[in-house]
């Protein structure tokens, strides 16, 4: 498993910027950084999904509302411990993420993507209909939270996302990263030349479903609370979709700078109001529509020029 | 000469004390403003603590000191919200927020007012929650104040008005209780089940559809069947569907409640007259004078934005009052005192009298509801209009039967 | 009388799905393309009939006339704006184009979303019935309107029914979404082909839109729900099979209204959910599709 030498010469500074931010700038900046450090994770575990296996996934906040709301509601009704609430939550996002491989290994495209699609809408629906235990719409509150200080915060989530991103890039390259690639792009040549597609695409459902559900509950104590409007609508699965094929898709990395850049630009759009949402979704569709690469093919754009 | 120095030394010192003075003096109180700007309830809460800090900086400021707003649109997202929170606080230094009236967005941004330890009102949002977790863990959250009624107030105002307005001309036995599946109203409808019966009327049919809900033939059909005389309701959600579907299905039931969207002075329009008869509870309505400064408020408002306050603007305006009220009690904007300045609240302001449970109440910190303290009203639309029907005390109109709704057999 | 209630319930709603996923099937047979904006575009034909007719004052007939020519242009605009540069373009891979103009169709979605909500904040509106007053039949109490937009439903289907099948244009679009090669090599310019069915989509969307604006009322919140809807129907009736859309629309627009009925209209959505959830684990293809 090789490194790319000059990937890590481009990311290491940019990480060590990040770690020192906190003697520079304001908490507001620090907590604006710290949900897209928490958001690149969930762009970065949809682009092994499907950069690599090639499965369309409508519903990345299904396997994210998994994680969130299971360790949410362990810790909000029985008082757990928080990394007992969050084992057990990415536990359970694991189990979503396995029920989905099921019918993605018998369907292909659309198909696939409509089961992903109605998951998170049952998921919505279910939790809407036990408000008792969930808090319905309203939401949860979580009593316990990891930190109160927003430098501590956010040094977590930038560690976090450091090490999701190496793990999933490493995976991503790994031979067996090489064989989803190639099971996602033609499964049948894969199948016949001797590599179990259905072992591998499950695995990769099943690592995605993890550090997804993993980061759902860890932004679930760093908020205080849980909410369909804030981890599971399908507008949620939207903004991570559109930062990962932004980013560029089958790149990893390419995720984690898609959710920086979106939620930045979100911000420096602030002035606009209402109007905001409007550009960063036209900026969206005018990058797929001419530069389909996204931000990473504009990159390496200017360093081949 | 060293009396000249002497006397320029401490005309100089005079000054410069002075100086120091006017501009501790001069520090601006910034109050922030959380809400949704696109929304009809929403929009009005930032105008509303605007005319109030205008009224309040005409006048003087707060000892001198003006308010300065700072507003911020959530986008009815509460992620945006907590994000506007965190920038309002750190950034902006604001030293109180007034937030939004969705109760999704203010049960996330509790955590936050704890945290950062910033005093933070709501004025439109009613779940029982936030009310319920600042008794919960006093300590912590005692920097959430919960401006508006809560839905077990809520509820207790609809049946008050029931009986007092509905049950006599009605002949009113029964009701059905119809409510958005919802975490909101779990507690409106246990409410409603509750006082309903205390006021005369035996809970006949209890129907909890599903948010996503366009077609409430079904529902109306299986009310009507139950054959109750009134139907009470707990909808924000939907609004218009099941009102213009109760009017073209002419369901000869007539219906009060809680229906968000029929407190705004759009819904007329929204539902194309489908409103005709609807009764409503609502903290306050144009034209309707609750106290001396509803009518003054109103007309002020509608001329200076171009139509009436929603329910938020209302509470928004009184919070910023009572807010000014407490600083100056307090002598000061720091957290700890303000918190207890506003705990001793007794204003009266556009919809009541204002005063706050207690730690030891079960909704602490929220309105206080009752006769001469805050009751809110019952409304009904009738040719356009929201006419005020309860308390007798402020009613412009008389009950007017609904279309579809014969005249009960005396 | 709860049968004959629900039957007449059902008939009204489900025509309405119905005619909203045919469209969209439409468009997925002849063009390959899965519109993801196709609740906007609904929300635009019926916001703009409400605005035309209540707030800038022309009358329901010249509104809702109004209201489908907006779902025309909206349609237009999405092929020519989104998805044709997709699929001209020679930066994105054969194998990716599906993604993309997925994607592209979202963002476009969420961009008309937001205009709408803008503009007219995101309150639900309700577009003036064409016709009002209600109908007792058998003890069961209708509005006009139901009948009237039920009525309006299937003759644009039979309308649609007849083109395809017996229109010679109508015949070239039903062969183009069989084989485009073929239909090339006849002569024909797909180019032309593919506008035209979108015409044809952009049409329907707009008369779903309008007839759902006075029926249920929308808001720019329904656009998610709608497009999820209309997915879902044309995915359990088979992708590009005209006649399974409408036949899934009447599965799901009964089994909703059932549900509602019969159980509670608190879990009105799930039994549909969990059909669609069903047949993709055993019949992927849905009821008519072709795989």
């Amino acid at each position: 498993m090789t490194f790319p030498v000059r990937g890590l010469l481009l990311i290491l500074p940019l990480l060590v910027v990040a770690a020192l931010l906190p003697f520079g700038v304001s908490g507001y900046i620090l907590g604006l950084l710290t949900i897209a450090y928490y958001f690149a994770v969930f762009s970065m575990a949809w682009d092994l999904l499907f950069g690599f296996a090639g499965e369309v996934n409508f519903g990345p906040t299904f396997l994210i509302g998994l994680g969130a709301y299971g360790a949410g509601i362990l810790n909000n009704r029985y008082g757990l411990d928080i990394p007992l609430c969050l084992a057990a939550g990415t536990a359970l996002a694991v189990i979503g993420g396995l029920a989905l491989a099921v019918p993605a290994l018998k369907l292909s495209g659309p198909y696939f993507g409509l089961v992903t699609l109605v998951a998170v809408l049952l998921l919505q629906n279910l939790i809407v209909v036990f408000s008792d235990l969930t808090g319905g719409e309203i939401g949860l509150t979580v009593p316990d939270v990891i930190s109160i200080d927003a430098d501590t915060n956010y040094w977590i989530a930038l560690g976090f996302m450091a090490v999701s991103g190496l793990i999933l890039t490493a995976l991503a390259r790994s031979p067996a990263g090489l064989i989803l690639q190639a099971s996602g792009q033609d499964p049948v040549v894969a199948g016949a030349l001797g590599f179990n597609v259905a072992k591998h695409k499950i695995a990769a459902f099943a690592v995605s479903a993890a550090f997804s559900g993993l980061a759902g509950g860890l932004i679930v104590f760093y908020m205080g609370t849980a909410s369909v409007g804030t981890l599971i609508d399908t507008g949620v699965g939207v903004q991570i979709i559109i930062a990962a094929v932004l980013g560029g898709r089958r790149t990893i990395v390419g995720g984690a700078l898609g959710a920086v850049f979106l939620i930045a630009a979100g911000e420096l759009l602030r002035p606009l109001g209402s109007l905001s949402t409007f550009v960063v979704s036209a900026a969206a569709l005018a990058v797929i529509l001419f530069v389909p690469t996204g931000l990473l093919g504009i990159a390496s754009l200017r360093r081949a020029s | 000469m060293f009396d000249k120095v002497g006397r320029s030394l401490s005309a100089a010192l005079a000054a410069t004390l002075a100086l120091t003075v006017s501009a501790r003096a001069a520090e601006p109180i910034k109050i922030g403003v959380i809400a949704e700007a696109q929304s009809v309830a929403g929009a009005s809460i930032p105008q509303a603590v605007q005319l109030a800090a205008d009224e309040i900086n005409a006048k003087g400021g707060v000892d001198g000191r003006m308010i300065q707003v700072v507003t911020y649109d959530d986008k009815s997202s509460a992620a945006d919200a907590v994000r506007a929170f965190q920038r309002a606080v750190s950034e902006d230094k604001v030293q109180l927020v007034i937030a939004s009236y969705i109760s999704e967005v203010v049960l996330a941004l509790m955590p936050w007012s704890a945290r950062l330890k910033t005093p933070l009102i709501t004025p439109g949002a009613a779940s029982n929650e936030i009310s319920v977790n600042v008794h919960k863990d006093y300590a912590r959250n005692k920097y959430t104040f919960h401006g508006y009624l809560t839905s077990h107030a809520l509820a207790q105002a609809v049946c008050d008005s029931a009986k007092d307005a509905l049950v006599g001309l009605l002949n009113a036995k029964s009701a059905a209780i119809m409510s958005e599946d919802a975490a909101w109203t779990r507690p409106l409808d246990a409410a409603f089940q509750e006082c309903l019966p205390k006021a005369g009327l035996k809970v006949v049919e209890h129907v909890r559809f599903s948010p996503d809900t366009g077609d409430f033939t079904p529902i109306y059909n299986k009310i009507e069947a139950a054959k109750p005389d009134l139907i009470v309701t707990g909808i924000a959600h939907v609004g218009v569907q099941p009102t213009v579907q109760w009017q073209n299905q002419k369901v000869p039931i007539a219906m009060t409640g809680i229906s968000g969207q029929a407190t705004s002075s759009t819904f007329w329009a929204n539902t194309n007259g489908g409103t005709q008869g609807v009764l409503f509870d609502s903290v306050a309505l144009p034209d309707v004078a609750l106290t001396p400064k509803t009518i003054p408020f109103t007309q002020t408002f509608t001329k200076k934005y171009g139509g009436a306050p929603s329910y938020a603007g209302y509470m928004a305006y009184d919070a910023t009052y009572y807010t000014a009220e407490a600083i100056k009690r307090a002598g000061s904007t720091e957290a700890d005192k303000l918190v207890e300045a506003l705990e001793k609240t007794d204003y009266t302001g556009t919809v009541g009298r204002i005063t706050f449970y207690g730690k030891d109440d079960p909704f602490t910190h929220s309105i206080q509801y009752g006769k001469g303290l805050m009751t809110s009203v019952l409304g009904q639309w009738q040719s356009g209009k929201q006419v005020a029907i309860w308390p007798e005390s402020v009613a412009t109109g008389k009950i007017v039967l609904p279309p579809a709704v014969k005249p009960a057999v005396q | 009388m709860i049968a004959l209630q629900i039957l007449v319930d059902g008939f009204a709603i489900s025509a309405l799905y119905a005619l909203g996923a045919m469209g969209f099937t439409l468009i997925f047979g002849v063009s390959g393309v899965l519109n993801l904006s196709h609740g906007a575009l609904m929300v635009t034909a019926a916001v703009a009939a409400w605005a035309a007719s209540a707030e800038y004052g022309f009358g329901s007939y010249a509104g809702a006339g109004i209201g489908v020519a907006c779902g025309l242009v909206g349609a237009l605009a999405t092929y020519f704006a989104v998805v044709a540069p997709i699929e001209r373009s020679r930066a994105i891979p054969r194998a990716e184009k599906e993604i993309f103009i997925l994607t592209g169709t979202l963002l476009w979605g969420i961009m008309i979303q937001q205009l709408v909500a803008y503009f007219y904040t995101d309150n639900p509106k309700t577009v003036l019935p064409l016709i009002e007053g209600v109908v007792e039949f058998a003890g069961v109490r209708t509005p006009r309107n139901e009948w009237f937009t039920a009525l309006v439903c299937w003759v644009v289907i039979a309308l649609l029914w007849l083109f395809v099948n017996r229109a010679r244009a109508g015949k070239v679009l039903l062969a183009a979404s069989m084989n485009p090669r073929g239909v090339t090599l006849l002569g024909h310019d797909m180019g032309r082909i593919y506008v035209a069915v979108w015409a044809i989509y952009g049409l329907l969307a707009g008369i779903a839109g309008v007839l759902l604006g006075m029926f249920l009322g929308v808001s720019s919140y329904s656009v998610g729900p709608l497009t999820a809807s209309a997915f879902s129907i044309v995915v359990l009736g088979g992708l590009g099979s005209v006649t399974g859309s409408l036949i899934a629309a009447y599965v799901v627009g009964y089994l909703e209204t059932t549900t509602a009925y019969l159980i509670s209209p608190a879990y009105r959505v799930i039994p549909a959910l969990l059909l669609l959830v069903a047949v993709m684990y055993l019949r992927p293809q849905g009821f008519l599709g072709r795989r």
